[in-house]
């Protein structure tokens, strides 16, 4: 380090900034050039103002603010702990992807049920083979079925119940979550974000449509090959698998569309990136 | 005007300010200053605080590109913060006119 820039009042002034400031490298490095750019081009700017060069580079520094001040700026923004608007907003699109899957396991209730008038219902809920009940459990069983005339049958008949009935309950609850959040949507400009990708956005662009396609989509994958597992093992039950995993796969291709719609969206600021480069001067003019 | 009546509406000036076309953070301050006829004299240094949240919050975006000879990191508005600016001007605008009428209503 030369004599020059230990008097330089800049280089002192980002010296002591970097002592100020905290948090990642690369953000540290980000600040850094960014003062030091800013404060040059308040010195230039202050020199053809007619100022002496001392005395530009003082009231850029006086400007810019102190190295103290800026740095507690950067270290107040929200770091570990997501800001009340981003908060609130990602819950709301959690509680969209919840309602959608809660009305997905109700659709998947209802198609279980056809499931099982179409292929019987030990497609849909029989047990695997080999399986035994107490006493005291199948007779529970034969109370609630007593048509079905065989322990196993009563089972079956009891195991399908709770499938489609459970579901469908499931599915009336997420109407309501769904709903709820339609009146809140309405209210409160913060649940603007709660449309898959659109209007405006805390979170990341296309949040929900990424979110509900990776998790619809894995829950169609498990769901299917479990439910195909099954039918190739000659067990009962494979509709119950089946009949959540075609929903799954529905809804995750909803939101695959919803994605593309948010990828395409992203033209737009890769256009303007362009548009940028085309202004930039080249080199040497 | 001092910088703590900006607070709550810097946010929205920076993106009205980028709107006009991607700028650095010496030029967005500048327009900033200029634009608003030095009424908008802040500490230059924190606004860079507020650039880098608004990046985050994905209302803008940035990258290092060479302007007037030198890098520098070039901020411009993402599509949500096209959306976002539209919803201020929106709100700002209603809320100039709820008060012009409170103000400038007398008894008859």
């Amino acid at each position: 380090m030369n004599d020059q820039t230990v008097s330089d009042p800049i280089e002192v002034y980002l010296d002591r900034l970097l002592v100020e400031l905290s948090g990642r490298a690369r953000n540290v490095r980000r600040i850094l050039a960014e003062a030091d750019d800013h404060l040059r081009d308040a010195v230039e700017s202050g020199v053809a103002e007619g100022l002496l060069p001392a005395e530009a580079e003082q009231r850029a520094i006086d400007r810019f603010g102190s190295p103290a001040t800026v740095a507690r700026r950067f270290t107040r923004r929200p770091g570990r702990l997501l800001p009340v608007p981003v908060l609130s907003q990602l819950v709301l699109a959690l509680a969209l992807l919840a309602g959608v899957g809660l009305v997905g396991v109700g659709v998947s209730g209802a198609l279980a049920g056809g499931m099982g008038v179409a292929f019987g219902k030990d497609f849909v809920s029989g047990d695997v083979a080999g399986v035994t009940y107490t006493p005291a459990r199948c007779a529970d069983y034969l109370e609630y079925h007593p048509e079905a005339g065989t322990c196993a049958r009563a089972a079956t008949a009891h195991h399908f119940d709770e499938i489609v009935e459970y579901r469908l309950a499931a599915g009336i609850l997420g109407l309501l979550v769904l709903g709820g959040l339609f009146l809140v949507r309405r209210s409160s400009p913060l649940a603007r974000v709660i449309p898959m990708g659109e209007g405006v956005g805390l979170l990341p662009d296309g949040f929900v449509a990424t979110t509900g396609a990776a998790v619809f989509g894995c829950a169609a994958g498990v769901l299917i090959a479990s439910g195909l597992a099954q039918v190739g093992g000659g067990s009962g039950g494979a509709g119950g698998y089946l009949s959540g995993g075609i929903v799954a796969a529905f809804i995750a291709a909803a939101f695959a569309v919803g994605l593309f719609r948010a990828l395409a969206r992203r033209a737009e600021v890769v256009d303007a990136v362009d548009d940028l480069a085309r202004l930039r001067p080249s080199p040497g003019t | 005007m001092k910088s703590d009546q900006l607070k709550g509406h810097l946010d929205v000036l920076l993106l009205a300010v980028v709107d006009v076309r991607p700028a650095h953070g010496y030029a967005i301050i500048s327009a900033l200053r200029d634009q608003s006829e030095g009424a908008f004299d802040l500490p230059e240094g924190t606004v860079y605080p507020a650039l880098h949240r608004l990046e985050e919050a994905g209302l803008l975006a940035s990258h290092w590109g060479e302007v007037g000879g030198r890098r520098r990191r070039v901020y411009q508005l993402t599509g949500a913060g096209a959306t976002a600016l539209a919803e201020r001007r929106t709100e700002w605008k209603q809320f100039v006119m709820g008060v012009d009428n409170v103000l400038g209503w007398a008894p008859a």
